[in-house]
């Protein structure tokens, strides 16, 4: 009966990583640190999926290490003040992992085709990272960001022919509801840091930029993406407490999360 | 007795060619790998793809052979190739990265290692199947195999069945198990023509 659960999906990328991550945030509620529960509510995922064989290295597996050294880097960062130029350098560093990771099937494409793949994907990333640091001084604005950009990410790819992306978003959705859950629980925010806005941003490019290049996402729906992270820096969205900016955020996050869905669900009507 | 050994050798020509091993090319359009898994543990569906190539070389005086085929798996087909009112059909859920990710890795293939011999013919060939970058050891029986002559170009022709299993999750193929079966059945059915 445990093993029937814990191979359900909804458990795998839904409940599991809720729990975990609602634990973690809450065992760690009083230090910036919480935020690593996003990571570790992901892994959780990985755990009870796909597991942490990394040979051999392809695509999928370059994505997973590039994952868990985000929150790494996000340490460092703050570690070292959150200096702009870290941040710079974490968002241009993402990008050019990006080209690491896709490699071997930008390899299969002619040269004209995979500079545009491959530039795309890193532009995309490396925006939405930065957007997402720049959001790193709230935790609301982050978790509820989290919350759309997961939907966002695995909606679509489950529109664009890919499981393992769709369960990788909800994932990413539920393991930052719960930091958002933690926060309204506590009453005041936890400032994400570098750890959160990395912890959320990094899963939710490369989630959308695997089933770009490795399943039938149109590329259009990974610009749309960025109006998830840009929706919750709304000014408006800055008073009141704890509870009603979430909501208010949340809502703003969910409504800016249906662009890139509905630009996957339109790939899905046309050839 | 310079005679006698030239003779000798002349008569002889005929088993040495014999002997000789004998190399031949897959006929693509009759050459398919066909596969079947269980769904739901209700139903086996049956898939294939459609584009293979190869060639095998056997010897049949040595008993030895050697096996090389590439299956393009981007020509994965079951059947449902029309999504209909749905996002997508399945035949393109199973090119991408849940199933056989071509983008990355757009052909399988099979090595031999050894093919044994029953009488004069192969009975089965040991090797390895190359899949999403991961190679593992896989024995095809050959239910049947035939020789004869092709009627159009008077080549010689051979052809038959192989059979063999293979779990995809020991390629890290893992999706959907065990909704969609771990284990698949694999029926190759060839043909080739000597070169």
């Amino acid at each position: 009966m445990p093993n029937d659960l814990l191979q359900n999906p909804a458990v795998q990328a839904g409940l599991a990583p809720l729990f975990v991550a609602l634990v973690i945030g809450f065992v760690l509620r009083n230090t910036r640190a919480a935020w690593v529960a996003i990571i570790v509510g992901y892994a959780t995922f990985v755990a009870l999926t796909t597991g942490f064989q990394l040979e051999p290295l392809t695509a999928s597996r370059k994505v997973l290490l590039i994952i868990l050294a985000a929150p790494v880097a996000g340490l460092l960062i703050d570690a070292l003040d959150g200096r702009r130029a870290l941040a710079v350098l974490a968002a241009v560093g993402a990008a050019a992992a990006s080209v690491w990771a896709y490699q071997s099937v930008l390899q299969q494409k002619d040269a004209n085709a995979a500079m545009l793949a491959g530039g795309g994907v890193a532009l995309f990333v490396v925006v939405l990272v930065a957007l997402m640091l720049r959001l790193r001084g709230d935790g609301l604005r982050t978790g509820a960001a989290g919350v759309g950009l997961g939907l966002a990410a695995g909606v679509s790819a489950m529109l664009s022919a890919s499981i393992g992306g769709f369960m990788a978003g909800i994932t990413l959705a539920a393991a930052s509801g719960a930091m958002l859950l933690v926060q309204i629980a506590r009453r005041e925010p936890i400032a994400p840091g570098a750890l959160g806005a990395l912890s959320i941003a990094v899963p939710a490019a490369f989630v959308s930029a695997s089933t770009f290049n490795l399943a039938s996402l149109p590329w259009y729906a990974m610009p749309a993406m960025l109006l998830v992270p840009a929706a919750v820096l709304w000014p408006s969205a800055s008073e009141g407490g704890v509870l009603r900016r979430s909501f208010v955020l949340g809502v703003y996050a969910l409504v800016a999360a249906t662009l890139p869905i509905a630009a996957a669900w339109l790939a899905t009507r046309s050839g | 007795m310079q005679k006698t050994l030239v003779a000798l050798a002349l008569a002889a020509l005929p088993f040495a060619a014999a002997a000789a091993p004998e190399n031949f090319t897959l006929d693509s359009y009759h050459t398919y790998p066909n596969f079947t898994v269980e769904h739901w543990g209700l139903s086996v569906m049956t898939g294939r793809f459609d584009k293979t190539t190869g060639k095998f070389t056997i010897d049949r005086a040595a008993r030895t052979g050697t096996v090389e085929m590439t299956i393009e798996t981007a020509s994965v087909t079951t059947g449902d190739n029309d999504k209909g009112s749905r996002p997508r059909a399945r035949d393109e859920h199973l090119r991408q990265a849940d199933f056989f990710n071509v983008a990355e890795f757009p052909r399988m293939t099979f090595k031999s290692t050894r093919v044994n011999f029953g009488g004069d013919l192969p009975s089965s060939v040991e090797g390895n199947l190359t899949l999403l970058g991961v190679s593992r050891p896989l024995t095809l029986t050959f239910e049947r195999f035939k020789c004869g002559q092709n009627p159009f170009n008077k080549k010689d022709r051979c052809g038959g069945n192989a059979v063999g299993k293979v779990k995809r999750s020991d390629f890290g193929m893992k999706t959907a198990i065990p909704a969609v079966g771990d284990e698949l059945a694999l029926n190759i059915s060839f043909e080739a023509d000597k070169d």
